[in-house]
């Protein structure tokens, strides 16, 4: 049983970049969009101790889509966006009632609330599948690779930008950076220091609401390519990666960036070479980023603790003398 | 035991008024209920307690007072292996204290629990019985009649039935003790069990750690409040990482030992202690 | 009274699950047999009394896996485990393709060995991230669920792709599809789910105060860290069962959402246990049922909304914590608290004269309780629909009867013993104490006011000099000549 197709390096490794450009090209600048966008909004779910947050918004903004979809019937950026900002509202209020109203705490609030609507988004979308063209493979984990069909390309006067799933990802990954760069002290401070938020007159409470909304709006852009349980590795991978390299938060998502690349270009080889989905394979080449981080970190890495630094402790200096 | 790497550190001048450490409380016994040699535990390579040495002699009321990060809960979680230690060992009366765990009793500071979970008063108290069974043994009839005793002995027997979370803090605490109680050792450590309680409670654990003490047992508990512990506790252990002295609350309750316990950060408390000085 | 109804419900869902239990006997000793029925309660009927065997093994299954989640699942609810059973549940993929592979054919021990082998190395992998970086447990979870459930994805991918086919069921462990289910699949299940209820009975103590309080359960000499991984074995044990029918995205809801729902109903954990085991079954067997109604609907999703339900259903109407209790008793309070004030009117306004005449008027009532006549009208309406005061004149005069009489002189006692005890003992102005009374009246039981009048000495009067009403003066009644001569308050013979 031969489960590994023979290793053509022609086919795996250069047709991409020539003769297949214009089909794996944009593959590859999709995966870069969304694994950016992704990344650098999830390095603030880091900070915040949030990933299972970020876990439960990937999953509900699935019935958003599918009513979204149905109630349109079309499938454009708007009725998409509308979707997941309404369904990721109702999944935060959701989960306050639960955990607020009773004596259920917040984790279990959250993981029955994703699920419900998950499964009433599956639902949905099985039942109406012809009319809302999502199938429940789909959802999971996408099918990049059909971005190259999806014609009309979106042009801006006769310049032909791109498949218009792709321009939008690009649009949501500028317009991410912009605002983090704008806002970098205002993240900064209320992920730190609620407390020193509060007293420079930082709202705390709006700072998570709009990062709720733009976690929203970067998961239903990125749903369609990369599907719900990859849209979680793209939030959490690339941030863990950086931060085991890098303690400062400018280099960190300098970083995070740098590795949305890295592991979108090796991952479309990857399934080139597998034969597998393609957002999966980014994943496993993120994955396989995050483990070489983690071997040879200079500060956390496994090597620097199997060979040597055992880590002498230093006398403490007495503070009454 | 890995013998210890010499660590790199540098040479702290003893400084020029130091004074004579106390004399020791009393002719150390064999088996001392908590004897500690060299302790050093560190959290994530920062060191929180430093070479702690210690015999406690049996029948104390022990006071571990100092401030906050000063390692106190470090220390009764060291004592008990709760926590990894980076040198030194622990021996509870002349043991390992792995091999003596049923002579050791423990009251967790209040917060480590969560209140809603599904357990009534009588079930927390029976859980100190938990030691003593082994795997598998469910608690007997006489398991249960010591619980409730005592739950009687501080004044929550009318409670037994009650779920947890309908208790006050001074109650709460009532059952953490009644659950101490329940596991019959001869060496307790609490971790602030006067924090946040109401003054009757307050006075009721009082009452029963001196009923404790004269039935021999030895008592180790973590104090958050500096003035009361001069009434409270019979012997006083000052920390801040290291031990700046133990012995008898009359001996080691002067200012200069506290102002070197707390630094800097006396200045609140330096009339009461020294009113209290000048009291004799 | 809402004893009585959780009594009832508890009573209602373990005659429901006997009946449940005794129908498939009943059933095959009248052997209905063929398709042909097509309304909805005839389907449910030949669905739930096991007729057909092939939905026999997709609804046994689809049982047992909710015994087992709703089991573990109550671990997970009292430990705040919620994301490592999410965790755990999408980290198992990869076992399960290899484990696929193994046979190719769906065998479920090699798909059972490698799930569980992958759910447990997933498990260490967070481990070892969170104590060699300073990544946080979150984020080590995340991370392992998104990535070996992405390794799984890659795997089914290329096994979709192999000539020699026969994947038939790997696709459905996504969403599930219980109707997969065989015979081979369900005594797996059995035997899981009855070693998971054996090993929990006989460990039930130290689960438990590991859950509780894991320090001093260590300090104990209880081996807290073995029973953590057990929980882990037993965790994965319990996902991997449920796959088939739930698929791997929403087992953790089958772990959370039934437990959840129990734990919301009663205060024992050996009582949640039962619950979430019930409410497991349930969800599991309605899921199965309502999948079975349309063409390749996957099982898991209707499963999870089943157990969805159930929550709601306890949130909103459990008898202790339900929100709806909460709010009905609340209201009740308020109106019974409103009601006793009227009444306390109705004697301060007698006793200003001297109790002569029997009927108090509606003007006299609103003044006295400083709002309008309406209200006090309709305060009036209720005291007569609760038998302590009738209506006369017309609707203008209310006059009490002896119930209402009884209750308005012991919140007149009420208020008055708490005044004076508040001037004696606690030493507090005549003035201050009115307040403080208002609110105690409604509140005090019959111990405490035995207490108070012990420790007044039984006390005729009241700080301002008004007469505390006693217990014979409650009995006689409200006829006025007897009271105005005879009110004796305390401390006097009748």
């Amino acid at each position: 049983m031969n489960l590994l197709p023979p290793f053509d390096f022609h086919h795996v490794f250069v047709e991409p970049w020539t003769t297949e450009f214009a089909s794996y090209g944009w593959v590859a600048l999709m995966g870069f969009f969304v694994a950016a966008a992704c990344g650098l909004v999830g390095n603030y779910l880091i900070l915040r101790r949030m990933a299972l947050v970020g876990d439960a918004i990937s999953h509900s903004v699935l019935p958003g889509l599918a009513i979204a979809f149905l109630l349109a019937n079309s499938r454009g950026t708007g009725p998409m966006f509308l979707g997941a900002l309404a369904a990721g509202m109702v999944t935060t209020v959701l989960i306050e009632i639960i955990h607020k109203k009773s004596r259920v705490k917040q984790d279990a609030a959250i993981g029955i609330t994703f699920s419900s609507l998950f499964a009433i988004g599956v639902i949905l979308i099985s039942k109406y599948a012809s009319k809302v063209d999502l199938d429940q493979e789909c959802v999971l984990y996408g099918e990049i690779v059909n971005i190259s069909m999806d014609k009309p390309f979106a042009q801006i006067g006769s310049l032909v930008l791109g498949p218009p799933a792709l321009v939008r990802m690009g649009v949501v990954a500028v317009l991410v950076a912009i605002l983090i760069a704008i806002f970098y002290k205002e993240l900064l401070v209320s992920s730190f220091d609620p407390a020193l938020a509060f007293s420079l007159g930082i709202n705390a409470t709006v700072v998570h609401y709009s990062l709720m909304s733009a976690l929203s709006i970067v998961v239903v852009s990125a749903f369609e390519s990369v599907g719900a349980i990859l849209v979680i590795a793209m939030l959490i991978l690339p941030g863990a990666t950086a931060s085991l390299l890098s303690q400062r938060l400018p280099v960190v998502l300098g970083l995070s960036v740098l590795h949305a690349a890295l592991s979108s270009v090796l991952g479309l080889h990857l399934a080139l070479f597998l034969d597998c989905p393609v957002s999966g394979a980014m994943v496993v080449m993120a994955g396989a980023l995050f483990v070489l981080a983690w071997l040879f970190s200079p500060n956390q890495g496994l090597l620097r603790r199997w060979l040597g630094a055992r880590g002498e402790l230093a006398e403490p200096v007495s503070e009454a003398s | 035991m890995n013998p210890m790497p010499v660590p790199e550190f540098k040479v702290v001048e003893p400084p020029a008024s130091r004074e004579p450490t106390p004399a020791p409380v009393a002719p150390v016994e064999p088996n001392p209920p908590l004897e500690i040699h060299d302790l050093t535990v560190a959290y994530h390579k920062k060191p929180v307690l430093w070479g702690i040495d210690l015999a406690v002699p049996r029948g104390r009321l022990v006071g571990i007072v100092g401030p906050n990060g000063a390692g106190k809960s470090t220390l009764i979680k060291a004592a008990m292996g709760l926590l990894p230690v980076s040198s030194g060992w622990v021996k509870v009366f002349g043991e390992p204290v792995s091999n003596n765990l049923t002579r050791v009793g423990y009251v967790p500071q209040r917060e480590s629990v969560d209140w809603d979970f599904p357990v009534s008063v009588l079930d927390v108290v029976l859980m100190g019985r938990y030691g003593r069974l082994g795997l598998m043994r469910r608690p007997g009839r006489a398991d249960i009649d010591k619980a409730r005793g005592c739950l009687d002995k501080v004044k929550m027997l009318p409670f037994a039935n009650r779920q947890i979370s309908n208790l006050s803090g001074g109650q709460q605490q009532r059952v953490f003790l009644a659950r101490a109680l329940a596991q019959e050792s001869d060496l307790y450590f609490m971790d602030e069990p006067f924090a946040g309680v109401d003054a009757a409670t307050e006075s009721a654990i009082i009452t029963l750690l001196h009923e404790l003490k004269a039935q021999g047992k030895t008592l180790m508990v973590v104090h958050h409040d500096l003035p009361t512990a001069r009434n409270y506790f019979d012997t006083l252990l000052l920390l801040n990482m290291r031990v700046v002295a133990f012995g008898p609350t009359e001996e080691v309750f002067t200012f200069d030992l506290l102002q070197k316990t707390y630094g800097g950060r006396l200045t609140i408390l330096s009339e009461v202690a020294e009113a209290v000085r000048q009291r004799g | 009274m809402l004893h009585i109804s959780q009594r009832a419900r508890r009573s209602f869902y373990f005659l429901s699950s006997i009946l449940y239990l005794l129908l498939p006997t009943i059933a095959q000793a009248a052997k209905i047999s063929e398709i042909g029925e097509t309304s909805f309660t005839e389907q449910a009927l030949r669905f739930f009394t096991f007729q057909d065997p092939a939905v026999r093994y997709a609804l046994a299954g689809s049982m047992l896996l909710g015994i087992s989640c709703g089991l573990l699942g109550s671990f997970i609810i009292v430990r705040r485990m919620a994301l490592v059973g999410d965790a755990l549940s999408h980290a198992v993929l990869p076992g399960v393709a290899l484990g696929f592979l193994w046979n190719v054919s769906k065998d479920p021990v090699a798909i059972f060995v490698g799930a569980t082998i992958a759910g447990l190395l997933g498990t260490v992998v967070v481990r070892w991230i969170t104590d060699t970086t300073r990544l946080k447990e979150d984020t080590a979870l995340g991370l392992v669920l998104a990535t070996f459930f992405a390794v799984g994805i890659c795997l089914i991918g290329m096994i979709q792709r192999l000539p020699t086919g026969n994947k038939a069921g790997i696709d459905k462990i996504l969403f599930g599809q219980a109707a997969y289910l065989g015979a081979a699949d369900v005594r797996l299940m059995a035997i899981v789910t009855a070693f998971v209820i054996v090993v929990l009975a006989l460990f039930y103590k130290e689960f438990l105060i590991t859950s509780f309080d894991s320090g001093f359960a260590r300090a104990a000499g209880v081996p807290a860290q073995a029973i953590h991984y057990a929980l882990m074995l037993l965790l994965a044990f319990a996902v991997v069962i449920a796959l088939q029918a739930v698929g791997v995205v929403l087992v953790s809801a089958m772990l959370i959402t039934p437990a959840a729902a129990a734990y919301l109903l009663t205060d024992r954990l050996h009582r949640m246990l039962w619950l979430a085991a019930l409410f497991g079954l349930v969800a599991g067997a309605l899921g199965c049922f309502a999948s079975f109604l349309g063409p390749n609907f996957p099982t898991g999703p209707f499963m999870v909304l089943s157990a969805t339900a159930v929550f709601g259903m306890a949130f909103l109407f459990g008898p202790r914590h339900g929100v709806v209790s909460r709010w009905l008793r609340q209201r009740s309070r308020a109106q019974r608290i409103q009601r006793e004030n009227t009444l306390k009117a109705i004697y301060q306004v007698l006793e200003a004269r001297d109790f002569k005449g029997e009927s108090v008027s509606l003007r006299e009532l609103a003044e006295r309780r400083r709002e309008t006549v309406e209200e006090a009208a309709m305060q009036s309406a209720d005291l007569r629909r609760h038998g302590l005061a009738t209506i006369h004149d017309e609707g203008n005069a209310v006059a009490v009867t002896p119930e209402g009489w009884q209750l308005a002189c012991a919140i007149v006692r009420n208020h008055r013993l708490w005044e004076l005890y508040l001037t004696n003992a606690a030493q507090i102005a005549a003035d201050h104490v009115h307040e403080d009374a208002e609110k105690i009246e409604h509140v005090l039981g019959d111990e405490v006011v035995r207490e108070l009048e012990r420790r007044l000495a039984y006390a005729t009067h009241d700080p301002h000099g008004r007469p505390i009403p006693s217990l014979a003066d409650m009995q006689r009644g409200a006829t006025a000549p007897e009271r105005s001569r005879e009110f004796i308050g305390y401390g006097k013979p009748t």
